[in-house]
């Protein structure tokens, strides 16, 4: 123990004595600090704004003056996603879709104006956000200073001079992984205080300590793969190359060649195409304007016989305001059985590409950091359907106002004049119908639950390197 | 035999015998295959969807129409198909065809309201980034270069080979050049190759083969330069590596990255959603107001029809679309606004890239290709087009009052897509 502590400290005498790697120390800590100020920083305007923004479309649908319930319909409403706490750290997808959206009635708006469209493509290949930083450059900086733990005890020759002092050849390799952990771990540390600040925000602890564990678990992953190699080769040259080239291949390459194959795989209609067919199943259940619509011809008898009565003007509820309800229902339904269809096909591209986390623990971290974070795909998946709750009720409330506060008569009547016009509006205390909205991620037991799978990834990879590197220890003798 | 070529020959033979050379070689032959191959996946399912977009579209319209009895609900029923077709470069670099829209289904309501909807692919996979030629190119090349050549002299020198090649050859300047030359260009054919095949396939233009293939080479030579210059200091081969990967973290990310955070501070342009709030509030407001305010606002800018802006009723179609044509307007400043500073984000980061050699490959590519920024916009801008002859065809109509016939919407303009 108080050997393999020695040669800890050795290895770090050695990396301190190194102009090379003190200066690959320095700016990837300068880097992973700037990614947290700066992301943490950036996530935190964009919650204050939507929150703001979430307000003002509040307050401004309840100053509506008194009208009509169904121009209230179609004067909708603006949600705003507001981001996780962890957010701050890895903002997954959030800069890739839209993140305010538009609801009325009659239709499913996609959200609009994604941040990415402001970068002007510059963060095309790398963004700094601390997730990015650890994931694809902490462990280059990992190589550059390791390539050379095992090989360059081999090219001076104190390799067989330190076994034949009867070292342990396991406790050195040991050592040397725990020696370039420590570099890890110092990258990683403003990562980790930073996520501390989000218990401050409302993040539980356990999502941060699962957090914590993820990005902790790939370090060793790329501690263990460093050493092995620089274990498996005789000269550091070779060990470098072969590091950088794993690199490349792990960390830029893999993460694109999934989300590509993923892409050509599986084909994910637009919304525009199944929009088409939206329509088409909608004309047959005809429009909800038209209340003299042949398709609400069961609708009406259902109407006439609950209130017994002959036809609709003597019916004690506005039937426009019924039809405008019974068309929302049944066209919500076609919407959301398309809406689902697309997500799902959505899910399925990512669940290919996920796949590739066998292959790159990069893609398995990226997985596990932004299901966790709440920032992932799926949480911008319940974002659209709570949206879609949310505007169903609203709408569903107006009409109800429509049916039951406005007379049949000076609905239909609304244009003949002006006073007339004033008569088919309803009061703006109505308009309180409208909920609150403030949206946040799953409760972090699903979270949880949903990253296992690229847990288990990240655990397959540490284990099977962890065991490679136990025999290799065995048979540096 | 010419000395050049014996000297080429020698070096490619002796190239021939490094597995991690043709082990380099061959990554960037397959890398490069697999880029343009999903590439034309890609534009091949960009170009299916276009199409069976204009079949449905025209189905639709046609279905729809045949159902109208006057012009106004026909204008508010048909929706049209706008598209930008990828050109046959975008394969090579797909551009921002992912985070700007290429499609578009308007119709004669406000304009605002309709053409920031953006029909997003898959938000994970455009997170994580395709691979395209471009991007082969210009991010992952000078990786490869500084791999093929990092321990050119220093191989010799561990090898105890070095002396004796040094003193043997008539000139040992020659002798490095070769080396390096026979490494790159060979690294440049593994790259091209699959390129030009798939240029054929996709019928590219034979000028945009030329300049890619051009900008291709400016680039490698670039790298190779970089690296030669560095190299020409006695170091253990490693630290001159990560010293050439120091340099490309700087071109390829820092300076990036570092230039968005400033052109973000630097341009205040105004949030998209307020282009829409202000529309949607003026359209709704316009309810409220009395009509004849509307038309006045309408008169100002479309005087042709002063003399038929009198309503015989409490709703007419041509106050409601001009009511539709009034809130556009008054979210035309701030609208403009929101294009100006998308177009001085565009215009810095052109700046930024000036010292970036990466960046400024991507911008020549998706340039070429037509799937940068400006080529967005400029699509945006036919949308425009397109929605104002629709109302020009629609307002004679709407403000004389014409018969409505079915037949008059035969004429009814076609968006063309370039």
């Amino acid at each position: 123990m108080k050997i393999a502590l020695n040669i800890v400290r050795e290895e770090w005498r050695y990396w301190m004595r190194s102009k090379l790697a003190v200066s690959v120390l320095f700016i990837s800590v300068i880097l992973s600090c700037a990614s947290v100020v700066v992301t943490v920083f950036n996530i935190q305007t964009a919650t204050h704004e939507r929150t703001h923004l979430q307000e003002k479309a509040h307050d401004t649908f309840l100053s509506q003056p008194d009208r009509h319930p169904h121009r209230m319909v179609h004067y909708g409403h603006y949600l705003f996603r507001t981001p996780s706490p962890l957010a701050a750290l890895d903002p997954g997808v959030d800069a890739y879709t839209g993140t305010s959206i538009f609801l009325e009635g009659h239709r499913q708006n996609s959200a609009m104006f994604s941040q990415q469209q402001q970068s002007a493509g510059l963060t095309r290949f790398v963004s700094l956000t601390p997730a990015f930083v650890i994931q694809a450059f902490a462990p280059l900086l990992l190589i550059l200073i390791g390539y050379s733990v095992m090989t360059r005890e081999k090219e001076s020759r104190t390799l067989d001079n330190l076994l034949v002092q009867g070292l342990n050849p396991l406790t050195l390799l040991t050592a040397k992984v725990i020696a370039l952990f420590l570099a890890g771990v110092l990258v990683l540390l403003p990562l980790m205080l930073g996520s501390l600040l989000t218990f401050f925000w409302g993040e539980s602890l356990s999502m941060i300590l699962s957090f914590w564990l993820a990005y902790l678990l790939y370090i060793g992953i790329w501690c263990l793969l460093i050493a092995l190699v620089s274990c498996f080769v005789k000269q550091g040259n070779t060990s470098f190359g072969l590091s950088i080239g794993l690199w490349i291949t792990l960390c830029i390459l893999l993460p694109r060649i999934s989300s590509s194959t993923a892409g050509a795989m599986v084909e994910a209609q637009g919304k525009l195409l199944s929009d088409f067919a939206v329509i088409q199943q909608m004309r047959k259940l005809g429009d909800g304007h038209n209340a003299a619509d042949p398709a609400f011809e069961q609708l009406k008898k259902n109407v006439l016989a609950q209130y017994d009565a002959d036809n609709i003007e003597e019916l004690p509820i506005n039937f426009r305001g019924v039809v405008a309800k019974h068309s929302e229902a049944q066209l919500t339904d076609v919407l959301n059985k398309f809406a689902e269809e697309r997500m799902q096909s959505e899910v399925n591209q990512a669940t290919v590409a996920r796949l590739f986390g066998w292959l790159s623990p990069v893609v398995a971290i990226r997985t596990v950091s932004h299901t966790l974070a709440g920032s992932g795909l799926e949480t911008h998946h319940r974002f659209l359907r709570e949206a879609e709750k949310t505007r169903f009720n609203f709408v569903q409330s107006l009409n109800d106002v429509h049916a039951e506060k406005l007379t049949y008569s000076d609905d239909v009547n609304r244009n003949s004049s002006e006073e007339a016009g004033r008569r088919a509006r309803v009061s703006s205390d109505n308009w309180q119908v409208l909920q609150d909205f403030s949206f946040s991620p799953d409760a972090p037991a699903q979270r949880f639950n949903k990253s296992i799978a690229s847990f288990v990834q990240l655990m397959g990879w540490f284990l099977a390197l962890f065991l490679t590197c136990l025999s290799a220890g065995r048979k540096l003798i | 035999m010419n000395p050049l070529f014996s000297g080429l020959k020698r070096e490619m033979h002796f190239a021939c015998q490094q597995k991690a050379l043709l082990g380099l070689w061959l990554a960037a032959f397959m890398l490069s295959s697999f880029a343009v191959l999903t590439g034309l996946a890609e534009v091949s399912h960009q170009q299916r969807t276009i199409s069976e977009l204009l079949m449905a579209d025209k189905d639709e319209r046609e279905s729809v129409l045949a159902e109208q009895s006057d012009f106004g609900l026909a204008a508010y029923y048909t929706f049209h198909l706008t598209y930008a077709p990828p050109s046959s470069l975008a394969f090579a670099a797909l551009g921002e065809r992912d985070t700007y829209p290429w499609k578009h289904r308007i119709r004669m309501l406000a304009l605002e309201g309709q053409i920031y909807e953006t029909d997003t692919p898959n938000p994970e996979l455009a997170q994580a980034g395709r691979v395209d030629y471009a991007f082969v190119l210009s991010f992952l090349v000078p990786l490869i270069i500084i791999l093929l050549l990092y321990d050119i002299q220093a191989s010799e020198r561990k090898a105890n080979r070095f002396d004796l090649l040094i003193a043997t050859a008539t000139q040992p300047e020659q002798l490095w050049l070769l080396r390096i030359l026979v490494r790159v260009l060979t690294l440049y054919l593994c790259l091209l190759i699959p390129f030009w095949i798939a240029t054929s396939v996709a019928g590219t233009a034979l000028s945009s083969v030329l300049m890619t293939s051009l900008i291709s080479l400016l680039y490698m030579a670039f790298w190779t330069a970089l690296c030669a210059w560095i190299m020409r200091k006695d170091h253990e081969p490693p630290r001159l590596a990560s010293t050439l990967m120091g340099i490309w973290l700087l071109l390829c990310a820092i300076i990036p990255v570092g230039g968005h955070l400033l052109i973000k501070q630097g341009v205040d342009g105004p949030n998209g959603g307020d282009v829409v709030l202000l529309q949607r509030e003026a359209v709704n407001d316009a309810w409220d107001i009395p009509q004849q305010k509307t038309m006045d606002d309408f008169v100002t800018t479309h005087p042709e029809w002063k003399n038929h802006v009198e309503m015989k009723s409490l709703f007419e179609w041509k106050w409601y679309y001009a009511m539709q044509q009034v809130g556009d307007m008054k979210a035309g400043t701030l609208s403009n606004d929101y294009h100006e500073a998308i177009k001085q984000r565009d215009k810095l980061a052109s700046l930024v890239s000036l010292i970036s050699p990466p960046m400024l490959v991507q911008r020549q590519l998706t340039r070429l290709a037509e799937t940068d920024v400006k080529a967005a916009l400029s699509y945006e801008q036919k949308v425009r087009h397109y929605h104002t002859e629709l109302r020009h065809f629609y307002y004679p109509l709407l403000f004389e009052g014409q018969a409505f016939h079915v037949e008059t919407l035969n004429n009814l303009p076609q968006f063309a897509s370039n």
